[in-house]
């Protein structure tokens, strides 16, 4: 059993088919090449003779996982919320983003299971061992190198993107002034996600276009989207009903966007948001 | 009969009749050239539009001053037209006249007065020019109607100073008493020895100003005095709120014409529009976009489109008589810009007011309809939704089978296939199936038909978008699978008549889907509603609220629908009118699919309306549209008025409840 | 979502289909490159014999002509799917020569196997790059770019390869209606794949609880905080 780029969710569910946990990290092939990548997990994995290989379901952990599916002619469960162990192994997995499940049977001698983070709540335990990968990298095959990263190219602006960010917070009328924002991009920041804002904001100059979320500013898609002092009018709508949930913050109960949300706080952001970032904090 | 004026006289008419004639022939084969529209239906209706619209000058006295002005200057000119033969005549011969019209002395008399009246119109239209300046002739060519107004002035003034001139001679035919004001100019001229020389300048001045004017006419705005005639006849005589539908299943070999890319492919009638207007600038004074602030001005459209007529026509028709292809540039963004295309509305307030009948919807579209099917140039946002109206048949994107989910625990009945239709098919529409603002006035609607036992029922998720948006945006593709989907299903199901919440909806399949084998009775739900008042199968009570009513567009204007929700607002409270109501309305700013486009530049309408409604004093907005309801709401938010958006049904439905709530307190203090 | 009466499939009554994003994406490039570059390009589904329709919108856009795996409707797991896929761009190379480049999405929006054009691309012995929103010719090779720690990781891949892109890679055109017209008479060549057994097996499709939106009031004020910490610990953000 190893993880790969280990999100805590694949730990939880690794954890279940055995422990110890081994680890293979991303970073063992540098510069990263995704096919020398697999050739290493394909050789550790026979070396310890695993029963199950598990990855986050990040775009990276499952272009790897895939790919030693197919070099090792197995199959492949991806972006799986829940699995046993068993023969065959049984897993639910997500469809159309997680908004339908699927159940499945896995048939395999070795299970090769991608889990996608923010799916669920983690349990801790132990942490996995990492393996001494320094003997494998000198059995890696040149074709293997053919697809490497050649290079990089920084994104225009630096911290998280708006249209990638998995949590996004937003802060629209009720936020008051540019200088308002700054509780906003303090959540923000301890969440791991970006800032957002309405069209509203932009007019008034408290933001740049850029955080513009909306029918003609960004279209986004988080797992989390949370809106700070927003009515929820039409437009804005648009351009995050894609979020998977949405927590609502507003001094009205009867904004629009209440119907629109998931979860909803009513009161004053200027007071809400502090206390959320301090609760946050005092898990960390 | 003097010989030589005989002959100079012949020269002159020559020439101007060449010019005139050949610049005519121009025209009218430019007009020719023009794509092929129906509008050969219904002729008496067509002659009662030309009475009251150009003979009646009805469009224009809405406006008093100027209306008056003109009327002055049209009825003027059409008593003053025997005079041109009369002058022509007395040019050549000092002692003839029109044979007994010329000697009559009523005649006389109503070109004195008429002439009065006339040159009385142009000291008013110089006077509204020059010292009032109305913001509707910003962007007009003004030199080139003061050069007009000043011809119409000399034409007059040499009128008066020939009749003036004749009487002091004696030479007058008719009873000098009969031309009172003529009378008084001659006086100072009796006995003069100028006179005679006056009388010769006058009449040939007077018919030189006139041929002048005759050729001038075919090279200005002035062409109006021939075309408005023709352009007001053949304009719509019903159904506004359609669009001519295209055909695409056109031969092999036709080319299908996919809207207006350049000048060859406007239609005849879209030729003649362009060709009438007079730059009066009403339809810009009234147009929802040029008022906050957006590139689109109604006149500037179809002035800029003359122009582009004017210059690539010809070409198109020489190229035509010697069989090659024309080179001709694009009307977007040569004539138009792509934002003068989108910022459009489609509300008509500018077909209402112009006075010579252009409609200025229909080049909208045809524009719209090029760049969206050819070119597929057009606002992304709005391809999010063409995209979700073609594959998810409602603009929303939201699953069809969710469509009957706002009536859950109202015990309303769908209809499934196969089974017998009710009296009155209840269609919903998109907004209010989707949005959560928006069905507020459907599920009053429902619990209202019920409490009235109505046999109604709704689609469900058989019901898809009527394709509205599609086609206002110009995708008449998209916008034609579905109406033939919806015939279809209605067709099947044998409905007959409708009732539905959505202005569009009620435009779409009651006046659009005839053109698709779609014929049933539509009734709009205030309509419905307010005949159930009437017949007193629903009782409501007027409560204390102060309610203003914003009309709709696609029901006021497009579709002539504005006592029957007064008559429910009035049942419910107490109504004060916007100053902008009824044919007049303000739009909300959501149509020509605008609902799904934001605004970028100038103020946004919905909350200029949004304004206009706070401004009455008024506590409750009424509307009858659920696209207005979201619009106006969202406007209300944003200026923080103190204003509620409620849809007319909801409002009947808290009357009833309130008359209800009396009743059972009377009967309860009675037993 | 409404599922079948027997929970294998939604339920497709009311439903329109259509082309994912991720494919959408990389039938614009194909478009977008053979415009550039001049060549052919084909467009391929494996689905029921609805599927035509996203065939022929896929050619609307500008494709040559489209090959057909027809299906009788019931689900295809992954590795089945890039067995007959395999299968048929072998036949058509043996025909009409070898691609330069075949694109696939990153992940199919409804079952987001990832793995389809991977095992593809194992197959048929050619390099891939995946989760691409960046993609350019140069010479013999590929530059692509994808997405990672706030920038973008830059390959040169030879060809002939295989890419799978993403939503984002381009912004697809909106087919005119000559377009479609013409798409209507463009070929479809069609044959029908004998389907392998799973073994990554559906056994069942549910719809997890909490569908539809109706807000969960966690709070008022300053003192719902621990309430929202709990609710984004519950989801996994925290």
């Amino acid at each position: 059993m190893e993880g790969n780029e280990a999100s805590l969710q694949s730990l939880t569910l690794a954890r279940k088919f055995g422990e110890p946990l081994r680890a293979v990290h991303m970073e063992a092939v540098q510069p990263f090449a995704p096919d020398a990548m697999t050739a290493l997990m394909a050789m550790v994995a026979d070396d310890l003779d695993v029963s199950s290989v598990f990855a986050a379901g990040t775009d990276r952990g499952n272009d790897v996982m895939a790919r030693l599916a197919a070099r090792t002619g197995l199959p492949f469960a991806a972006n799986c919320i829940a699995a046993e162990p068993g023969d065959p192994v049984t897993v639910v997995r997500q469809r159309w983003g997680g908004s339908l499940l699927e159940d499945a049977l896995l048939r395999a001698p070795r299970a090769l299971i991608t889990v996608p983070p923010y799916a669920f709540r983690v349990t801790d335990g132990p942490a996995p061992i990492d393996v001494d990968v320094k003997p494998y990298l000198t059995r890696i095959e040149p074709e293997d190198l053919q697809v490497q990263v050649t290079g990089h190219v920084a994104a225009a602006g630096g911290g998280v993107s708006l249209a990638e960010a998995k949590v996004v917070v937003s802060g629209g009328r009720g936020v008051g002034s540019k200088e308002g924002f700054a509780i906003i991009e303090e959540l923000a920041g301890l969440l791991g996600g970006a800032v957002g804002c309405s069209r509203v904001v932009t007019s008034a100059g408290w933001r740049p276009h850029s955080d513009q979320v909306g029918q003609t500013g960004t279209k986004i898609a988080p797992e989390l989207y949370i809106a700070c002092g927003i009515s929820g009018a039409t437009q804005h709508m648009a351009g995050c009903k894609g979020a998977k949930r949405i927590l609502a913050i507003n001094a009205d109960a009867e904004a629009p966007i209440m119907q629109n949300a998931d979860y909803a706080v009513v009161g004053d952001l200027k007071e809400i948001v502090p206390a959320i970032s301090a609760e946050i904090r005092k898990l960390k | 009969m003097n010989p030589v004026a005989a002959a100079v006289l012949a020269v002159v008419l020559i020439v101007a009749v060449t010019l005139f004639a050949r610049r005519a022939v121009l025209l009218y084969r430019l007009v020719r050239m023009g794509k092929p529209a129906k509008r050969f239906d219904d002729i008496p209706a067509r002659a009662r539009a030309e009475a009251v619209v150009v003979i009646g000058q009805s469009k224009l006295l809405q406006r008093l001053l100027p209306g008056l002005m003109h009327a002055a200057i049209f009825w003027g000119f059409i008593v003053l037209l025997p005079t041109i033969a009369i002058a022509l005549i007395g040019v050549v011969d000092v002692h003839a006249t029109l044979p007994w019209l010329g000697r009559q002395g009523w005649y006389a008399l109503l070109v004195d007065i008429f002439a009065l009246l006339v040159l009385a119109g142009v000291v008013t239209a110089f006077v509204i020019r020059k010292v009032q300046r109305p913001r509707r002739f910003a962007g007009s060519h003004s030199a080139e109607a003061d050069l007009i107004l000043l011809l119409i002035a000399g034409i007059v003034v040499s009128l008066f100073a020939w009749h003036a001139s004749r009487i002091a001679l004696g030479f007058n035919e008719y009873p000098a008493v009969w031309a009172p004001i003529s009378g008084l100019l001659a006086r100072p001229l009796r006995g003069a020895s100028w006179t005679p020389y006056l009388e010769r300048a006058a009449v040939w001045t007077h018919v030189l100003i006139i041929l002048g004017f005759l050729v001038y006419l075919t090279y200005s705005k002035h062409l109006h005095i021939f075309l408005a005639a023709v352009n007001v006849f053949f304009g719509r005589t019903r159904a506004r709120g359609r669009l001519e539908p295209i055909d695409f299943e056109a031969a092999e070999g036709d080319e299908v014409r996919f809207g207006a890319a350049t000048v060859s492919d406007l239609t005849w009638k879209q030729m003649v529009d362009t060709m009438s207007c007079t730059e009066c600038g009403r339809c810009q004074d009234v147009c929802p976009a040029f008022n906050t602030g957006k590139e689109l001005s109604p006149k500037l459209l179809i002035m800029a489109l003359r122009d582009q007529v004017l210059a690539e026509g010809p070409k198109a028709l020489s190229a035509r008589r010697s069989g090659s292809t024309p080179q001709l540039s694009p009307l977007v963004p040569n004539a138009v810009t792509d934002n003068v295309v989108w910022d459009c509305v489609t509300c008509g307030a500018c077909v209402r007011e112009c006075p010579v009948g252009i409609e200025h919807i229909d080049h909208i579209v045809d524009l719209r309809r090029n760049l969206v099917m050819v070119e597929s140039r057009f606002p992304d946002e709005a391809a999010t939704m063409l995209r979700d109206v073609d594959r998810a048949s409602n603009p929303w994107g939201k699953p069809q089978s969710d469509r009957a989910k706002w009536a859950e625990g109202l015990g309303v009945r769908v209809l499934e296939a196969g089974e017998p239709a009710p009296d009155v098919l209840f269609w919903v529409g998109c907004a209010p199936s989707f949005d959560e603002r928006a069905r507020q006035g459907a599920i009053s609607t429902a619990k209202l038909l019920k409490e009235a036992h109505v046999d109604f029922a709704i689609l469900g998720p058989r019901e898809s978008c009527t394709g509205d948006p599609a086609r206002r945006m110009g995708d008449e593709y998209t916008f034609q699978k579905l109406a033939k989907n919806n015939v279809g299903t209605l067709n099947e199901a044998k409905v007959r008549k409708i009732v539905t919440t959505c202005p569009h909806c009620f435009n779409t399949i009651g006046n659009e889907y005839a053109d698709f084998g779609g014929r049933y009775e539509v009734v709009h739900h205030t309509e419905f509603l307010a005949e159930l008042v009437r017949e007193g199968r629903l009782k409501p009570l007027a409560g204390e609220r102060t309610i203003t009513y914003h009309d709709s567009c696609y029901l006021a204007r497009h579709n002539d629908v504005r006592e029957a929700p007064r008559e429910l607002a009035a049942a419910a409270g107490q109504v004060v009118e916007m100053r902008r109501n009824r044919e007049r309305t303000f739009c909300c700013g959501a149509g020509g699919a605008r609902m799904w486009m934001e605004e970028r530049r100038g103020r946004p309408i919905n909350e200029e309306r949004v304004r206009e409604a706070a401004g009455t004093g008024a506590e409750t907005l009424a509307v009858a549209c659920p696209f207005c309801t979201v619009m106006l709401d969202d406007g209300v938010r944003t200026t923080s008025a103190k204003l509620q958006v409620i849809d007319l049904a909801t409002l009947l439905a808290e009357a009833v409840d309130r008359r209800r709530a009396r009743d059972a307190q009377a009967t309860s203090a009675d037993g | 979502m409404v599922l079948a009466d027997d929970a294998m499939a939604l339920e497709t009554r009311h439903l329109g289909f259509t082309i994912s994003p991720h494919e959408e994406c990389g039938v614009e490039e194909a478009v977008r490159m053979i415009e550039a570059a001049g060549g052919e390009s084909v467009v391929l589904t494996l689905g029921p014999p609805e599927a035509v329709e996203q065939l022929r919108d896929a050619m609307a856009l500008g494709i040559d002509r489209a090959i057909h795996l027809q299906t009788d409707g019931s689900e295809w797991d992954g590795e089945a799917t890039a067995g007959a896929i395999v299968d048929a761009v072998r036949a058509d190379e043996a025909t009409s020569g070898p691609f330069d480049l075949v694109f696939f999405g990153n992940e199919s929006a409804d079952s987001g196997g990832f793995q389809v054009g991977l095992r593809v691309a194992r197959a048929l012995g050619r390099p891939c790059a995946t989760g691409l929103k960046g993609v350019k010719v140069e010479g013999g090779s590929v530059r692509c770019e994808q997405e990672a720690d706030g920038g973008r990781d830059v390959y040169a891949v030879p060809m002939p390869a295989v890419l799978t892109v993403k939503e984002g890679l381009n912004l697809p055109r909106y087919p005119s209606v000559p377009g479609r017209m013409r798409a209507a008479r463009k070929p479809v060549a069609a044959s029908t794949p004998a389907r392998p057994p799973a073994r990554l097996e559906l056994v069942r499709l549910v719809v997890p609880a909490g569908q539809g939106r109706r807000a969960e009031l966690l709070g008022s004020g300053a003192a719902a905080a621990p309430a929202v910490v709990e609710m984004l610990r519950s989801v996994g953000v925290l």
